[in-house]
């Protein structure tokens, strides 16, 4: 049974977690996320949500990914220099809505997947940062 | 020949405005899609817009039915922030209201059940109970939807007497126990449109990440309170009920089980609440910079908010809210494969759905 503590086992990683906040931190450098999604069912953790954050300026987008295991919530951060990252669709199914959310809210592509139908807004337009909608009234699709 | 029913968004078979579009075969639905957002409001991103006070009566209004869980959840991960820890009563405060809050949802949603398995009388019987349950809720905060309850640091009112309130739990739970309980479990009515009908096996509840009732009728032994315990949630005594079998009538049972609890919870709450103030400090504090996050376990499961702060900003940084409707609801294309298209009514309503939530 895994736990917390053996976490670092399963990406071979020495440095232990960060708890902040409750939340059980691990960020690892080079981590892909699809490599996470993996090792995240591999531990039999589940899925809880992925929050956006638009960086100011040009700075892109950070994404935290969060799973449930045992209780414990578990974090892990992608810090976006462009707006795509690979999709974990096809090995996590339950991160289908949020990852479309985010694409229809943020214009953040999910690489490998498809968007369809929207979720969000009518319209036929899919992809559209909606927070610069909010404040230019100008659609800014990706 | 196969054809395409679109339940929704507008339908009398459904409370709130979302979309199902069923391929069918004969009467036998062997596909289905689901189609969501008709009313998103943009909470999220209104929230940035309010500052520390008004952002709780802005997620107050995420929920009509679980209002008081979203502002504890905001308010659990604000008070992270800020450093300010409520003290003991209001804790013991915050459990009533749950606890409150989910047998008001519970029979809500079993006087709906019954409503849609044409069982109307105990329709009546239901909304009677949860009448009851609403008169409780009004004694203690005033408001009989939005409570306005919960303040960082603790809570806005106190409950006087709380010794008075059990006598009122004992008369619900007598009520479910003698009426409510037995017909729902034994009933011809019942058990012919629950049993078996829309299941969702142990390994779709967990492949979809679902939560609360729907993943426990599913066999799945998750609950917050007892796995993450917050508020006075580590002080009480409780069980979890889980049902394996992951159809309507294991989602019945699973709610109707976790009434028995919930009453336990209130009994112990109402009894064991200690003296003291119910919020910390004079309403004066400082937001450091940062992300805090809370978890609680709603009536129709776990509730997460990401709350983020700068340090002397009047607003949040940004507030993510994911909902259980959230989670649960795309399991209902597995638990509507396969069964007759009259079912798929009840079906949807057996996972509690709020869309009210989901449109946050």
């Amino acid at each position: 049974m895994s736990t917390v503590e053996t976490i670092p086992e399963v990406f071979a990683a020495s440095e232990p977690n960060t708890e902040n906040n409750g939340v059980y931190w691990f960020n690892y450098d080079g981590l892909k996320v699809r490599e996470l999604a993996r090792a995240m069912n591999a531990v039999q953790a589940r899925f809880v949500t992925i929050t956006a954050y638009q960086l100011p300026k040009d700075e892109g987008f950070r994404l935290e990914y969060h799973w449930d295991l045992a209780g414990r919530l578990l974090g892990f951060t992608f810090d976006l220099t462009g707006s795509s990252i690979e999709s974990i669709y096809d090995l996590c199914e339950a991160v289908d809505w949020i990852e479309r959310e985010i694409h229809e809210g943020f214009a953040i592509d999910f690489v490998g997947r498809d968007y369809e139908p929207l979720l969000l807004k009518p319209g036929d337009t899919i992809g559209v940062n909606m927070r610069e909608v909010a404040v230019t009234g100008k659609e800014v699709a990706k | 020949m196969s054809y395409k029913i679109p339940m929704g968004p507008f339908h009398p078979g459904l409370e709130e405005p979302y979309k199902l579009d069923m391929i069918c075969e004969g009467e036998t639905v062997t596909e289905a899609k689901l189609h969501i957002g008709f009313n998103f409001r943009g909470i999220e991103h209104l929230a940035e817009t309010r500052n520390y006070i008004q952002v709780i009566a802005l997620m107050e209004r995420v929920c009509g039915i679980c209002s008081f869980i979203h502002t504890l959840t905001l308010c659990q991960a604000m008070e992270k922030l800020t450093g300010l820890e409520p003290p003991p009563r209001a804790k013991y405060i915050r459990v009533v209201m749950g606890e409150l809050e989910r047998l008001h949802s519970h029979v809500l949603w079993a006087g709906i059940a019954a409503k849609l398995m044409g069982f109307k009388t105990m329709f009546m019987t239901c909304f009677e109970l949860r009448e009851k349950v609403m008169d409780v809720l009004q004694a203690i905060s005033g408001n009989r939807v939005n409570y306005s309850m919960n303040r960082v640091g603790g809570v806005n009112r106190d409950i006087d007497d709380p010794l008075a309130l059990v006598g009122l739990v004992d008369a619900l739970e007598r009520e479910m126990v003698k009426t409510v309980i037995p017909i729902f479990t034994t009933s011809h009515t019942a058990l012919s449109r629950c049993a078996g009908i829309g299941v969702l096996t142990h390994e779709k509840a967990i492949s979809c990440g679902t939560v609360g009732p729907v993943a426990r009728a599913s066999g799945v032994g998750q609950d917050l309170r007892r796995d993450a315990p917050y508020a006075a949630y580590d002080e009480m005594q409780f069980e979890v009920p889980v049902q394996p079998d992951g159809d309507v009538k294991a989602r019945l049972l699973v709610r109707a089980l976790e009434i028995l609890e919930s009453c336990k919870i209130l009994r112990q709450a109402l009894t064991k609440i200690p003296p003291g103030e119910f919020y910390t400090g004079d309403g004066k504090f400082n937001f450091v910079t940062g992300t805090a996050f809370s978890r609680v376990e709603a009536p129709r499961g776990e509730v997460m908010y990401s709350v983020s702060w700068k340090e002397h900003a009047r607003n949040p940084a940004r507030v993510h809210v994911r909902t259980p409707t959230f989670a649960n609801m795309p399991a209902i294309r597995y638990m509507v494969m396969g069964a007759r298209l009259a079912d798929t009514p009840l079906i949807q309503a057996s996972i509690d759905p709020c869309y009210s939530c989901t449109d946050r």
